[in-house]
Parts: C-alpha cells; sequence; structure tokens
C-alpha cells in the first residue's frame, strides 16, 4: 500500500518534471505552425507553414548558421585537439603537478562565459597591439577570436569525455605496437586513436553543440560574424515571431532524430556483437548473416517513423494552402472587433447621455472630463501597452499591414486583449 | 623535471611528444592563464582611447574598483546603490536557482541511478535533448509560455483562477523557471554517475534495518552522492550567476542580471577596463563563495568535474 | 637461424630516483637459448626485460644485442619482441590483423599478410579463426595469438614476460611443453620472465635467480636445484628445509656446522662457496624433502636429525611428514610413494637420514618469503 502510493508519486513526480523539461520545446515547436504573428498556442487559429517560409529567406539567420557552422568547425578541431593533448598529458604527468595542473584544465568550465570572452578579448586585442597588427588583422578577427574562446572551455569538456576512455585504455597496446616496429605516429594512429574513437566523435559533437549554441563567450568576441545564436538573440530581445519557433522547431526535429539514429546504431552494435559470440567460425570466415537492422531494435523503427512523418510534413506544406483558413479567420476576427466598437460606442454613447443627464442635474458644476471616462483611448498608452505587452503590439502590426480594411479610424486601439485589461 | 620530460619524450615519441606540449601549453597559458592575467591586469588600467595606451596616462589605478563601490566621482550618492544591489541580487538569485534545482534534481537523478531497464535510457535521451537546444531557444520557449498571453496565462485564466493575466516576466518567475530550466542537466549528471555507483544493497540494508525513506537519504544517499551534489551545485551556480542570455531575455526591464551591467560597459559604454573589474569581481566572489561553502561541507575540490 | 642472436648485458644498472631496480647485472645469453629470469614479483626481472626491448634507458652499463650496443635505439628499431604479461592484443583488431600488425607497418599488401597469418594460425593450431575479435577467443587462444603476433616480427629475441600466469593450471602446464616446442622450432633465442619455479625448469636452457635487483646465480634448472649459490636461490627454487648453524670444521668440499637442535649436521659445501666459507662463519644447510629418509631408532651422526612429527598428509604420489625443526620452521620429509604402507608417526619423536652429497652448505643469508 504504502509501496504502491510511493510508486505512483514517483511516476507523477516523473510527469511533472519531464513536463516542465520538454513542455517548452513541444508547445514552441507546436507554435510555428500558428497563423498568428505572435508565437502562441492558443487560440488555434489556421495551420501554415509560412513561417517557414519566412525563415529561410531571412539573410542575418542563413548568415548566422554559415558563421556558426564555420566556427563550429574550427571549434571541434582545435577543442578536440588541446583536448586529447590534455587528456594524454593528465594520464602521464609528474604526479606532484598532476592537482595543479587538473583544477587549470578544469577551471574554464566554472569560469563564467562572460568572463572567458572578455579575458579572450582583451588579450588578444594587446597581442595584436604588440605585434603592431591593425583592427582588420586576423588577430581580430570575429571567427578567430569567437573559436579561441569557445575552445578555451569546450576544449574542458572535450578533455573530461575523452580522459573517461583513455582511463581504460592499456598502455601495453601502445608498448605493443612500438615493439613490432611501428613508429609513435603509426602507434599513436593505429591503436590510439582507433580505440579513442568513440569518445572523440562523442567529444565532437559536443564541442559543436556547445559551439553552435553559445551564447556568453561569443557574444564579447564575434565582431562582424554573428552566430545564429547572437543573430537569435538579437531578435528574441527585439521582439519575437513564430519564424524564431519555425527554427527551434527544425533544431529540435533534427536533435531528436539524431539522437534516435545514435540509439539505433547502438542497439544494432549491441545486437551484432551477441550475433558474434553466438556465431561458429565457419560464419564467421564466410559473410556471417547479421540480424536485420529493424529486428529487436525499438529505436530503428522510431528513426524510420520519424523519417516518414517529415516527409509528409514536408509534402503536406508544399501542397497545403492555408489561405482560405486565414482569411476566414480575419474575417471573424474582423467582424467580433467591428461588434467590439459597436459595442463600445453604444456605451459610450450611454456614458454620455448619461453624464449629460447627471450634469444637468447639476447644473454645469463639472467642466473637464475625469481620466476614468476615457477609458477607451487611455488604455492605449498604459506602460502595459507599450512595455512587456508584445503581443498586442505584434498583433496590431500585423493586422494593420495585412489588413488595411480592418483602419476604421481607431486602428488596433480596440483590439480585444488590450481592451481587456480595462 | 628533465628527467619527467625525458621519460615523456621516450614515452610518446619526440614529434607526437612536442605536439601534445605545444597543443597543451597553448590551451593552458595561451588560452586559460594569460587571458585571465590579461584582464586583471586591464581592469587597473584607465579608460583611455588607443593612441594613448601604453602612453604616460596608462598607469595602475584602483578607479573602476572603486567606481563599482562608490559609484562615479561626485556622484550624489555615497555609494554606487544601483551597481552593488544588481551584484547582490545576482548572487542571491543564483543561489535560489542553485537550491530550486537541487531540490528538483535530486528524486530524479536517484530514480535513474537506482533503477534498472531500458526505459533509464529513453529518460537519459528525454533530459539530453532540451540541453542541445540553443539556449537562447530554450529562454524563448519559456518566454512564449510565461508571456503575457502565453500557455499559462491563458490556461488559468480559462481555469477562472485568476482573471487578470498574470505578469511573470515582470515577478522575475519567468527569468528563474529560465535559469533553473537551462541548468537541470549539469545539476542531474554529476549526482547520477555518483548515485549510480552506490551499491543498492546499502540501501535495502538501512531499509531492512528499519530505516524510513527519509532516513535513509540522509544518512546513506545524500553522504555518498556529496561529490555529485557538490560539483553539480557549483557549475550550476557559477553557471547561473554568470548567465546572461536568460536575464536579457526573461529579465523583466527593472531587473538586472550583474553580467548584464558587464556587458552594458563593454559595448554601450565602450569602458573596457571597466568591464574587466566588474567580471573579475564577478569571478573572484563566484569562486571565493563556491570554495567557502565546499570548506563547510567538507568536500574536495578533486571531485568536481566528475 | 639455429646460430641464433645472443644477447648480453655488462654491469648494467637501473634506477628509478634513489631507488635500485636492477644492480650491476652481468649476464650472456647464447643466441638459440631458452632463458629464464627467475624472482619473487618486484626483484628488477621486468625491468631487465624492458631494458632489452628498449623501453627503459639503462643508468648504467650496456645492453648488447648480437653484440650491438642498443643504447639510443628505440623499440621499435630493435630485433627484439615481446609478449606483454597481459598479452596486450589490439581489441579493435581481428586476430589475423593482429598478427599481421608488424607487416602492415611495413607496408605489405593485404593479400601478403592474409597468406602469413593463415600459416601462423595453422602453426598455433588455430586455423581458420583469423576473422575472429580477440575477445573471442580463449585465454589460451589469446596467448597463442600473441606468439604468433611476436613471431610474425621475425624477431632475433623473443622476450616473454609471465605470459602464462593468466592461464589455469592445466592449460599452463600444457602451454609450458608448447612454448619449448615452439622456440626449438623457430630457433631464436627467447627470454622469459616469470616467478613459477616449475615454469622455468621445465623450459629453460638457462636460468637467472633474482632477488631484489640483484642476480644470485646463473645457471641451467639442475645445478641451480641441486647446487644453490645462496641462500634465496635455496629457498626460492623448489622446496626446502634450513638448518642455522655456524661452521665448526671445514673438511675439503664439506663442512660441518653446529646447529641449536639437531647437533652437528655435515654437508657438501655448494660449488660456488667452496673456499670461501670458513669456520666460524654463519652458514645455512639445505636438504631437500625428498632427500630424507627415516632412519632407525637410535641411529646418531652427523647426518640424522631428530624430531618430533607435528602432522602428517597423504599428497598421493608423496607422503608428507612434518617436523619440529630449527629457527621454528617445520622439517618437510617426502616419502615417495611406492605402495608401502606408511605409519601414523604424529607426535612421536623419529630420525630423518641424508646423504651428505644431497645436502648443501650456503653463507647464511636472506630466505625467499614463503
Amino acid at each position: 500500500m504504502n509501496n504502491s502510493f510511493l510508486r505512483i508519486s514517483i511516476w507523477v513526480y516523473l510527469a511533472i518534471f519531464f513536463l516542465y523539461l520538454l513542455g517548452p520545446l513541444v508547445i514552441m515547436s507546436i507554435t510555428a505552425f500558428n497563423s498568428p504573428s505572435f508565437p502562441r498556442m492558443t487560440p488555434w487559429e489556421c495551420l501554415t507553414f509560412q513561417w517557414f517560409s519566412e525563415l529561410f529567406q531571412d539573410q542575418r539567420i542563413l548568415n548566422g548558421i554559415k558563421n556558426s557552422l564555420i566556427i563550429g568547425a574550427g571549434t571541434v578541431v582545435l577543442s578536440v585537439a588541446m583536448g586529447l593533448a590534455g587528456a594524454l598529458m593528465l594520464t602521464q604527468i609528474w604526479p606532484k603537478l598532476r592537482a595543479t595542473y587538473y583544477t587549470v584544465i578544469i577551471a574554464p568550465i566554472l569560469i563564467p562565459g562572460v568572463v572567458l570572452g572578455i579575458s579572450t578579448l582583451v588579450f588578444w586585442d594587446r597581442i595584436n597591439r604588440m605585434l603592431g597588427l591593425g583592427a582588420d588583422s586576423f588577430l581580430s578577427n570575429g571567427i578567430f577570436l569567437t573559436v579561441i574562446g569557445q575552445s578555451t572551455f569546450i576544449a574542458s569538456y572535450c578533455m573530461l569525455v575523452l580522459v573517461a576512455r583513455l582511463q581504460r585504455y592499456d598502455i601495453a597496446l601502445t608498448e605493443a605496437a612500438l615493439d613490432l616496429g611501428a613508429s609513435h605516429a603509426q602507434a599513436f594512429r593505429k591503436i590510439l586513436l582507433p580505440f579513442m574513437r568513440p569518445a572523440i566523435a562523442s567529444a565532437a559533437v559536443l564541442a559543436f553543440l556547445a559551439s553552435f549554441e553559445n551564447y556568453n563567450t561569443t557574444t564579447f568576441t564575434f565582431g562582424e560574424y554573428p552566430t545564429l545564436t547572437i543573430e537569435l538573440a538579437q531578435k528574441v530581445r527585439y521582439g519575437i515571431t513564430p519564424s524564431i519557433s519555425a527554427l527551434a522547431f527544425i533544431i529540435v526535429a533534427l536533435t531528436v532524430f539524431f539522437a534516435l539514429l545514435n540509439e539505433a546504431k547502438l542497439k544494432r552494435q549491441e545486437l551484432v556483437a551477441a550475433a558474434r559470440k553466438k556465431a561458429t567460425v565457419e560464419e564467421l570466415a564466410g559473410k556471417i548473416k547479421l540480424p536485420g537492422f529493424f529486428s529487436g531494435n525499438m529505436a530503428a523503427v522510431l528513426v524510420v517513423v520519424f523519417a516518414v512523418a517529415t516527409i509528409t510534413v514536408v509534402g503536406t506544406a508544399t501542397a497545403y494552402d492555408p489561405g482560405q483558413c486565414i482569411a476566414d479567420v480575419r474575417a471573424q476576427k474582423q467582424l467580433e472587433a467591428e461588434q467590439r466598437i459597436q459595442q463600445l460606442r453604444q456605451e459610450r454613447e450611454e456614458r454620455r447621455k448619461q453624464r449629460e443627464a447627471e450634469e444637468a442635474e447639476r447644473g454645469g458644476t463639472q467642466t473637464a472630463p475625469k481620466p476614468s471616462n476615457n477609458s477607451g483611448f487611455g488604455n492605449v498608452f498604459a506602460p502595459n501597452t507599450l512595455g512587456g505587452d508584445d503581443d498586442a503590439s505584434g498583433d496590431e502590426s500585423s493586422d494593420t499591414e495585412s489588413q488595411p480594411s480592418n483602419n476604421s479610424g481607431f486602428g488596433g486601439v480596440f483590439d480585444p486583449n488590450s481592451l481587456q485589461n480595462d | 623535471m628533465p628527467q619527467f620530460l625525458k621519460e615523456f619524450f621516450n614515452r610518446n615519441g619526440t614529434g607526437m611528444g612536442l605536439l601534445i606540449l605545444g597543443l597543451v601549453l597553448f590551451w593552458t597559458i595561451g588560452l586559460i592563464i594569460l587571458p585571465q592575467l590579461s584582464m586583471l591586469d586591464f581592469s587597473f588600467r584607465p579608460n583611455l582611447p588607443p593612441p594613448e595606451i601604453g602612453g604616460p596616462k596608462d598607469v595602475y589605478t584602483l578607479e573602476n574598483y572603486k567606481y563599482l563601490i562608490y559609484g562615479p566621482e561626485g556622484g550624489s550618492q555615497d555609494y554606487n546603490a544601483v551597481d552593488l544591489r544588481v551584484f547582490f541580487r545576482t548572487l542571491l538569485a543564483a543561489v535560489c536557482v542553485t537550491i530550486f534545482n537541487l531540490i528538483i534534481c535530486y528524486p530524479i537523478a536517484y530514480y535513474l541511478g537506482q533503477s534498472k531497464g531500458n526505459h533509464i535510457r529513453i529518460f537519459a535521451i528525454m533530459l539530453i535533448i532540451p540541453y542541445w537546444i540553443n539556449e537562447i531557444l530554450r529562454a524563448f520557449a519559456l518566454r512564449i509560455i510565461f508571456g503575457e498571453t502565453g500557455v499559462l496565462n491563458t490556461l488559468f485564466m480559462g481555469l477562472g483562477i485568476w482573471d487578470v493575466p498574470f505578469d511573470f516576466i515582470r515577478n522575475d518567475i519567468a527569468l528563474y523557471a529560465g535559469l533553473g530550466y537551462a541548468y537541470i542537466l549539469l545539476m542531474i549528471f554529476p549526482m547520477y554517475n555518483v548515485i549510480e555507483s552506490l551499491d543498492g544493497n546499502q540501501i535495502e540494508a538501512a531499509r531492512d534495518l528499519g530505516a524510513p525513506w527519509w532516513r535513509i537519504h540522509w544518512r546513506v544517499v545524500i553522504p555518498y552522492a556529496k561529490p555529485g551534489i557538490s560539483s553539480g551545485c557549483t557549475m550550476v551556480f557559477m553557471l547561473s550567476a554568470g548567465a546572461l542570455a536568460a536575464p536579457q531575455i526573461l529579465g523583466g526591464p527593472s531587473s538586472l542580471w550583474f553580467t548584464q551591467l558587464i556587458y552594458q560597459q563593454f559595448n554601450d559604454n565602450n569602458d573596457w577596463p571597466q568591464g574587466a573589474a566588474y567580471a573579475i569581481v564577478l569571478l573572484v566572489t563566484c569562486i571565493l563563495f563556491v570554495l567557502a561553502v565546499m570548506r563547510l561541507f567538507k568536500v574536495n575540490m578533486g571531485d568536481i568535474g566528475k | 637461424m639455429s646460430a641464433g642472436v645472443g644477447v648480453d648485458l655488462e654491469n648494467l644498472w637501473i634506477r628509478f630516483g634513489d631507488f635500485v631496480a636492477v644492480r650491476d647485472a652481468n649476464v650472456n645469453i647464447n643466441g638459440g637459448d631458452f632463458f629464464s629470469f627467475l624472482g619473487p614479483s618486484g626483484c628488477g626481472k621486468t625491468t631487465i626485460l624492458r631494458a632489452v626491448s628498449g623501453f627503459l634507458d639503462p643508468s648504467e652499463g650496456k645492453v648488447l644485442i648480437g653484440g650491438n650496443d642498443m643504447r639510443g635505439i628505440g623499440p621499435n628499431k630493435r630485433p627484439t619482441a615481446l609478449i606483454f604479461q597481459n598479452l596486450a592484443l589490439f581489441p579493435l583488431m581481428k586476430v589475423w590483423e593482429n598478427i599481421t600488425f608488424s607487416m602492415e607497418i611495413k607496408g605489405a599488401s593485404a593479400a601478403e599478410r592474409r597468406k602469413r597469418a593463415d600459416e601462423l594460425l595453422d602453426m598455433i593450431a588455430l586455423p581458420g579463426q583469423g576473422d575472429k575479435l580477440p575477445s573471442e577467443l580463449s585465454g589460451g587462444q589469446r596467448q597463442r595469438v600473441a606468439i604468433a603476433r611476436a613471431l610474425c616480427a621475425e624477431p632475433d629475441v623473443l622476450l616473454l614476460d609471465e605470459p602464462l600466469s593468466a592461464l589455469d593450471l592445466k592449460l599452463r602446464q600444457h602451454m609450458r611443453t608448447e612454448l619449448r616446442e615452439i622456440q626449438q622450432r623457430v630457433g631464436i633465442t627467447f627470454i622469459y620472465i616469470t616467478h613459477d619455479q616449475g615454469e622455468a625448469l621445465t623450459m629453460s636452457d638457462n636460468i637467472a635467480v633474482m632477488r631484489a635487483g640483484v642476480i644470485d646465480q646463473i645457471a641451467d634448472g639442475k645445478t641451480i636445484y641441486n647446487d644453490p649459490n645462496t641462500a634465496f636461490a635455496a629457498s626460492f627454487v623448489g622446496e626446502n628445509n634450513v638448518f642455522r648453524g655456524k661452521i665448526k670444521q671445514v673438511m675439503g668440499n664439506e663442512a660441518m656446522i653446529a646447529t641449536n637442535r639437531s647437533g652437528d649436521l655435515v654437508a657438501r659445501i655448494s660449488t660456488a662457496n667452496q673456499g670461501k666459507l670458513k669456520e666460524g662463519d654463519d652458514a645455512m644447510m639445505f636438504v631437500r624433502p625428498e632427500a630424507f629418509a627415516i632412519a632407525p631408532e637410535g641411529s646418531t651422526g652427523n647426518h640424522f636429525v631428530t624430531a618430533q612429527v607435528k602432522h602428517e598428509e597423504f599428497e598421493g604420489n608423496v607422503f608428507n611428514i612434518f617436523t619440529e625443526g630449527d629457527g621454528g620452521k617445520e622439517i618437510k620429509v617426502s616419502l615417495p610413494n611406492l605402495g608401502q604402507s606408511f605409519e601414523d608417526h604424529t607426535g612421536q619423536m623419529i630420525t630423518l637420514e641424508y646423504e651428505t652429497r644431497n645436502a648443501v652448505l650456503v653463507p647464511a643469508g636472506e630466505l625467499a618469503a614463503e
């Protein structure tokens, strides 16, 4: 009884936890397909793919992606190389130096990214000046600085990943290779590197992702080469649109796809290893029959389902035209807005009449109208509408742009949302 | 030392040895140590236009640090109340985020570490996927949710729990949720690694001896997981104190993060030495704070990063 | 090939900081020999092997292979091949790739390598197993692959670092014969490191007994067993009973020592110590368990020992009697089982007899740990 209660509460907790973790991503992804120009899930208006096409026409985003890829590649190469060298050094450094050395190479993980960015900028700027180079030299190039700055701490991550595998490496393998006539470089390439390959692959992926998403360090070093993350931050800080959701959706989808693909590969390797264990000599000598890619491999099935779903969605997107729906919703909105306006006019008319009646009763003691009477217009200038409320202004602008017919003199002033505060 | 170097080259060969040594020296000295020292040096210098750098005016000064404490010279106030308040608020908020993360992550780490089966791998993937999504986009997702017409407001207003949209952003709830969200994985993984290696029999034994579940955790699991917990807490604290994206996107108009001040000094005021001084203050304070807390809980530096 | 390439160590010292791992070793290993370094773990025998293979530079002295000084020549340039204690098979390569790694380094084509691998696989009695991974083989099979890999490099000297220690007893005994056979077939010099005296005795042409960085004796197995130079060699190789005493009288190649318990005993002075042991020296007399016989009661003389039996055990081929001995250590007596009847002597006093030529005298010294 107690046990089952505990079990249920664990599952409830897990559910809430993963809702917190994944919910925002799901909601963000869904907003990419909704037609309002402010990313929102509710109310659902029309299924649309226009935010994707908008995304692909955004030059700054595309340029950012290009820069991110260049910087990512540079960072991967530099930080995996430094991480591997650092890990090799850690396994054979003089014992008295080890603790100090470890602290130094692990420190960049804990140093705030902002500090790393600044120190990189300051240091290389100084080097640049010492060498007497101009402001456009290689050393003050945004790509160089960003790669250097990011690698400082990404190499630490790589080092941790690599050292974990290196600790399981038997140094006798290198010695065996040397003993059999290999040079040090050959032993490294033919023995150590293949052994480290899985860890190097993980480290490279980790390095690329860390580089791709880095903001804190890059924001000080990017110079004239803004990365995708920098461009996104600019956009998000100064107004958000569903085309960002569309980008997020693509990234989420790619991530999920590759995670599943990797899982399927791992599972397959396990199955192959199991099959080899069971295989006889004859089977090994000839081509042994391996289990199919899908048998007993849930993740592989998911990968395929996922791929099919993607193709379907893209197919639908090219064929689907949400124009009718959007027009309907627009008409609906317009209708609602007009109704509200009518209603409001009536109300004001009534109030005016009432006031007139009151004034008439009191004999004109009150000349100026009270601010509270002015509610319809007053709200427009309320701090909320201008400051934090991107929603209302977003809706307004798009409505006014795309719908000149809505310009009934009041514009978005009578937008239903701003009235709700009343 | 020469003996060590000789052995090193014997073991790795001259070519490979030089390559390894070169990369390590470039990383540790060229990328880690010298830039930090350079920044430290820079923070003690006045803000000068490029031609005057190295000139007679380029002397060491405490001006940049004084500015943080006393504000601009001839300012109206005795202390730089604005910046100091931001600084302490940042530290306090980072502590809160760390504790919040510790509390929500401990059960998950414990569950993942102590149960077996295929579903654990799926959970692990589900944990990692959000971490692979851009930091900006994660903040953006939360902004959609916490916005005035976001999912939460729509939901609660639909349920009739409140009828006026609650401003999550202005109340910093969005910011804390975003910071917590951003670093969940960094809290879970170190704890998970340690708890996974805890022999389940110890827990069984404690249970056999009649210990209630909270006592099992208090006396068996938590002491064992201490290196993981401290590692996770250190990382989350340092990263949330040094966060820039989440405060920029999710922070309310009136609440600044200390990193935003640094950013402003650099990018808006173009006062690099001042920004460097602020960065040094942030770095040193965070390190001292972490070391103090680690001493308080008797944890070693070597446990971090495991 | 049959002439083989010899290995010489001249005044070899190896130090790690203040620790002396090898102290002034002088060894001549003849080409084509099966030579063993025998000693307890930590005695420096692996260090010597690493100096020969080139992973370590000697602090002083020389390593000569085929008469050439090897100083400054790396392990990959020496005509040696080493079989590691844990074999160090490359886990990610298939068996045939492992075996022909040395050819891959030299740039041989895959077809050539395949062919050579098949030949070697036939030789080590693993035909057709070339496509397996090392992890898919049994311990003994891995062992043989490691040998094939080393032989494929066509070394002049094969170095083996306790390669059998990971195998179980049966397999170990089988592999001894097999190793010896392979050595005789290929005719190259084998240098074998072991702490197992059984391995050393059965396989080697010559053995060097090592203790704490010092080589005590170099000789063939029979000599070491029957005529040890030192107390350590006597106690480490095979089982031995020790009697401590002072030399009372030297009589040519024999001497009499005065023991505490067993009175005066006569023994042969070991060859290396003849003329060196003098009257009044502390000495140790060693008598093998199988060199004792039970003497008729009441026998007295300088080759009789009387002691109380503590316990007995039947081992199959021998019957063991343990009695109180000198210096707290038990005396072990092994009587061959030839079908006679064994009485139970437990608790009784018995008299033991040995022939003088089977008792060896050496200067008192450190004994091997049990």
